[in-house]
């Protein structure tokens, strides 16, 4: 028997699935009806798995979307900007500023397309575009060569002697898109004087668009501009709000046809971010998290559904797959999804870390907090080897030598917790805490409630940092009961 | 043939697989939620689905970052064979932008069998990549970069993450960047603009608990079933070592060894050393050569070398911590012998060395680095001038001194007088980084560290035996029996003046 194809209506979808493949390999003679049933299942989660990646990639940071939502004020001043400067044939400048992850790029791209258009409709000759990203420059002055097309040294004097005289009337006029502008920033701030001063030139014809992140660079690093009164003009684009990012997700999950998304996860990772950044890059990578999330869910149930799918009875398999149907909540991603993918974006690794070192470096970083909770800020080895030894003394552990304990800082630094200085000798090493104090101490409490059958030294470690003045972690008791009745079953 | 066959052959099997990282980290594998399988996942989803990705991998180093990676890519290579190009770059060698460049570049041409020029510029290269890039996003071939050491790329002005980064964002290329770091700040060290353009995918790398070391160490050592080895002695040696594994003292030994460094690569370090010291007549592993290890892994050279001392070196040693307890000024060879000389005639000792014979031992322990001259400035003076400092603790001489078996009783008694301080404030300064209290030595401190003015008449005896011993000890060029003639006097001394002040006239110098 071939592969037959069949088709399957449910609801308002229509499924084309090759389920014969599948009971081809089950049972070639007879296609049972749980067979079918079990085929209708795995095309449920395969079309959903094909959903989910369609979503995905709707909300990837390099698909485009068709309009720009959000930022039609900037785009329109922009444009007329333009559009005055290429109509009266006059150069200009302008600079736009913003933080990273607001559209500023992406704003850039739709206005040379609308532009272009534009030119074309009106009957007006389309400038030169020039798209410069400053990063890749190794010299600033390349800028210059760049913006004539050719490798010559003296482009600058070049340039500078064209835009001083008249030319003839047929000559375009050049737009210059000047990408991550603070990369020209040199000490004497020759470059970005001069290419601002290109247009102030009598008969320059450029057009130069700045794309920075510091709102004030045109008036900290280019001053003599404004004695000249040619300031260039100012866009800022400002942090999106929490609708705005609700907004921009919605018009990107617009084209497909089903919803994924439940509304109240949109407006829990809206939020979250708008506070945190309005970078709309986090919260894209946020959603495609949560779908990531949504998709280790169901991988496990399916792994069970169709090994043991062959030793269930009818019933239990028809029950399942009309669950499966109706149950729609099931395929969408929810707030706790969305809740999982914001910790994990924002969480520092640090508690965990700590909790996980060796108990020696617990003990240091112990005696680290405590010498410098007096006010100090950094202190030798020397000094925190005496007090690691007393920490040792009074929890009755055996203390490494000051060999190994030299070692295990120089650990610590190289994760990042610690901080050591140079030094001919080792004990004269300054060593100073990279991680605050109350980070250190909530990581050992944490163990301390973990642990709490092991009745390890640690308890009287937080004694010794005097822990009952910090607030105790308010762990639900149902989390320490768990975990009791866990060590309990354990021990047995 | 007989038993030593099998337990040679059982030796090479379990190191072989202690040498191999892949066989280790494969234990980790079968966890559905560990490391591994999200890698694997983020990886796979980056290939088949056509986006881009970046993600950072961070711990500790020796808990298997990079072998990790190294398998999840071989097993992408063996599923999707011709999609995934490698290129790996080291933050310690490639940091520069240019020099990264390069080698991406040579690294491309190698794997497209295309000729790379050595003399082609930072310009040519940065639009090879982009070429690169959109070529193979349309061929669907994805490109991995792994930047090893990565909180290295971000000094300076973060060139090259920024262009990888930002290449990724548009369509036609397909690109993931994993990042393997130790610092666990790796991330908040990026530029806002490269840390906007990087996902913030994390994965955490921790030293392994408990129950995973336990079943992470059976994985290792129980002998497979199917291997060349006779069937019962492979069973004996799995039920031996399931016994060794489940027994008390061989879980305080691990203990032990996670105290100070609870990375698998320390793990794996001290199994072989421990595998090794198997016996092969018996052909089984025991306890006794988990603990036979444990030195090799935990070990102390300063205190190898001071075992191998000879007694005129230990002499010298103690003298030099002698003259710096007395906070002497100077502290040079001609001064140490001065002090030998003084410890010889009080102790009448019958190790007496000459001058000469001391100097070379001098120069042993300047070779052995147990001691060093102060500073690197007098280098035309000889030897017998220059300033010279331990570089060893009092700690240490102490624990040195015991496990040399010819160290003579002498030293060890002037080695336990280095406890009772002259005046109350050494006891702040020796205290808690010279006394090893929990080794129950009978260095205590309480009683002796009265001042003598304050002592009332009933703490008097204790008080007497210090200042014998000061006597008889602080007297240069003074013989026993003028030792205990001062003593004599010493206490009377004391006693008198003790009476003095609390019942009779005071004097403020008592004579006897």
């Amino acid at each position: 028997m071939g592969p037959k194809r069949q088709v399957i209506i449910i609801r308002k979808w229509h499924f084309v699935s090759l389920s014969a493949c599948s009971l081809d390999l089950v049972d070639p003679l007879c296609i049972t009806y749980s067979a079918l049933v079990n085929s209708i299942m795995v095309i449920c989660i395969l079309v959903d798995v094909e959903q989910l990646r369609a979503v995905k990639e709707a909300l990837h940071v390099s698909t485009a979307p068709e309009s720009v939502v959000c930022r039609e004020n900037e785009q329109n001043k922009i444009l007329d900007f333009c559009k005055d400067c290429i109509k009266q044939e006059k150069a200009g400048s302008l600079y736009m500023c913003g933080c990273p992850g607001t559209g500023k790029s992406l704003s850039m791209e739709k206005v040379k397309e609308i532009l272009v258009n534009w030119a074309n409709e009106d009957g007006v000759q389309p400038p030169d575009m020039v798209s410069i990203n400053c990063t890749s420059l190794v010299n600033t002055s390349e800028i210059f060569s760049k913006k004539r097309h050719d490798r010559s040294t003296s482009s600058l004097q070049l340039l500078h002697n064209l835009y001083s005289q008249k030319q003839p009337p047929g000559m375009k006029m050049i737009l210059v898109i000047a990408d991550e502008l603070d990369y020209l920033i040199t000490k004497d701030r020759a470059v970005l004087h001069d290419l601002f001063m290109l247009t102030t030139l009598p008969f320059s014809k450029c057009i130069l668009l700045g794309i920075a992140n510091a709102i004030d660079l045109a008036d900290r690093f280019i001053p003599k501009l404004q004695s000249l009164n040619c300031k260039p003009t100012v866009i800022t684009f400002r942090a999106y709000s929490k609708d705005q990012i609700i907004s921009i997700l919605q018009e990107r999950l617009r084209a497909l046809p089903y919803t994924v998304f439940q509304p109240q996860a949109v407006e829990l990772c809206a939020r979250k971010v708008a506070a945190a950044s309005g970078d709309m890059r986090k919260a894209l990578s946020v959603c495609r998290s949560a779908i990531e999330m949504l998709e280790a869910e169901r991988r496990d149930p399916i792994s069970d559904f169709t090994s043991s799918s062959l030793e269930r009875n009818e019933d239990q398999q028809m029950a399942a797959a009309r669950e499966m149907m109706t149950n729609q909540v099931n395929n969408m991603v929810r707030i706790d999804h969305v809740a999982a993918a914001l910790s994990k974006t924002y969480k520092s690794p640090v508690v965990d870390t700590i909790q996980s070192l060796p108990q020696h470096q617990q003990i240091i970083l112990c005696s680290a907090v405590k010498l410098f909770r007096q006010g100090k800020k950094d202190t030798t080895i020397g000094e925190l080897n005496k007090h690691y030894m007393d920490v040792c003394k009074s929890t009755l552990i055996p203390p490494a030598g000051i060999v190994e304990l030299s070692s295990m800082c120089r650990v610590l630094d190289d994760q990042g917790i610690l901080k050591l200085g140079q030094s001919r000798e080792d004990k004269l090493r300054r060593v100073s805490l990279k991680v605050d104090g109350a980070d250190i101490v909530f990581a050992l409490q944490l163990v301390l409630f973990l642990d709490l059958y092991r009745q390890r030294p640690l308890s009287k470690l937080l004694q010794l940092l005097q822990w009952d003045e910090y607030c105790l972690v308010m762990v639900p008791t149902t989390l320490i009961r768990g975990y009791i009745d866990h060590r309990r079953q354990e021990r047995c | 043939m007989g038993q030593e066959n099998p337990a040679e052959l059982a030796q090479i099997i379990i190191r072989s697989r202690l040498s191999n990282p892949s066989f280790i980290y494969s234990f980790f594998s079968q966890f559905p939620d560990s490391n591994y399988s999200k890698l694997k996942y983020i990886l796979s989803s980056s290939v088949t689905e056509a986006c881009n990705n970046s993600v950072l991998l961070l711990g500790p180093r020796g808990c298997g970052k990079i072998a990790v990676l190294e398998l999840v890519l071989e097993e992408l290579l063996k599923e999707h064979p011709d999609m995934i190009s490698v290129i790996k770059l080291n933050g310690l060698l490639h940091s520069d932008n240019n020099c990264a460049l390069k080698e991406i570049s040579r690294q491309l041409c190698l794997e497209h069998q295309l000729l790379f020029s050595k003399m082609a510029s930072f310009d040519d290269n940065s639009q090879f990549l982009l070429s690169m890039l959109r070529e193979c996003g349309l061929a669907h071939k994805t490109i991995v970069f792994v930047l090893e050491e990565f909180d290295l790329f971000t000094q300076g002005k973060q060139r090259l993450l920024y262009s990888l980064l930002d290449a990724m964002q548009s369509v036609s290329s397909q690109a993931v960047v994993v990042g393997v770091s130790c610092r666990l700040d790796a991330d908040q060290l990026l530029e806002k603009r490269v840390r906007s353009r990087f996902s913030h995918r994390k994965l955490l790398f921790l030293p392994p608990s408990g129950k995973d070391l336990h079943s992470l160490v059976e994985h290792i050592l129980l002998l497979p079933t199917d291997s060349r080895l006779p069937n019962d002695y492979t069973t004996a040696f799995n039920a031996k070592l399931l016994n060794i594994l489940a027994d008390e003292k061989f879980k305080g030994i691990i203990d032990t060894l996670c105290y100070s460094d609870s990375t698998v690569g320390h793990l794996l370090r001290f199994l072989f050393s421990a595998v090794c010291h198997m016996d092969l007549k018996s052909g089984f592993i025991s306890v006794e050569n988990f603990k036979s290890a444990v030195p090799s892994i935990q070990r102390q050279p300063k205190m190898e070398a001071l075992k191998d001392c000879s007694i005129l070196e230990l002499y010298i040693l103690v003298c030099m911590k002698r003259l710096e307890v007395k906070e002497t000024e100077l502290c040079n060879f001609n001064s140490i012998m001065k002090e030998y000389k003084s410890i010889h005639d009080t102790f009448q000792t019958s190790d007496y060395y000459a001058r000469n014979v001391c100097l070379r031992a001098f120069e042993h322990l300047l070779e052995r680095a147990l001691i060093s001259f102060e500073d690197n400035r007098g280098h035309g003076q000889s030897a017998e001038f220059r300033p010279v400092k331990l570089l060893i603790s009092w700690h240490e001489i102490h624990q040195g001194l015991k496990s040399n078996r010819g160290c003579p009783a002498v030293l060890h008694k002037l080695m336990d007088r280095e406890a009772f301080p002259k005046k109350p404030q050494d006891l702040k300064d020796m205290g808690a980084s010279s006394l090893p209290l929990w080794q129950g030595s009978n260095a205590t401190l309480p009683t002796s560290s009265l001042p003598q003015e304050a002592v009332g008449f009933e703490s008097t005896p204790c008080h007497w035996n210090v200042t014998a011993d000061w006597a008889a000890v602080d007297r240069t060029g003074s013989t026993p029996m003028h030792g205990r003639l001062l003593v004599f006097l010493s206490v009377s001394f004391s006693v008198s003046k003790n009476i003095f002040r609390y019942g009779l006239p005071y004097r403020a110098t008592g004579r006897p």
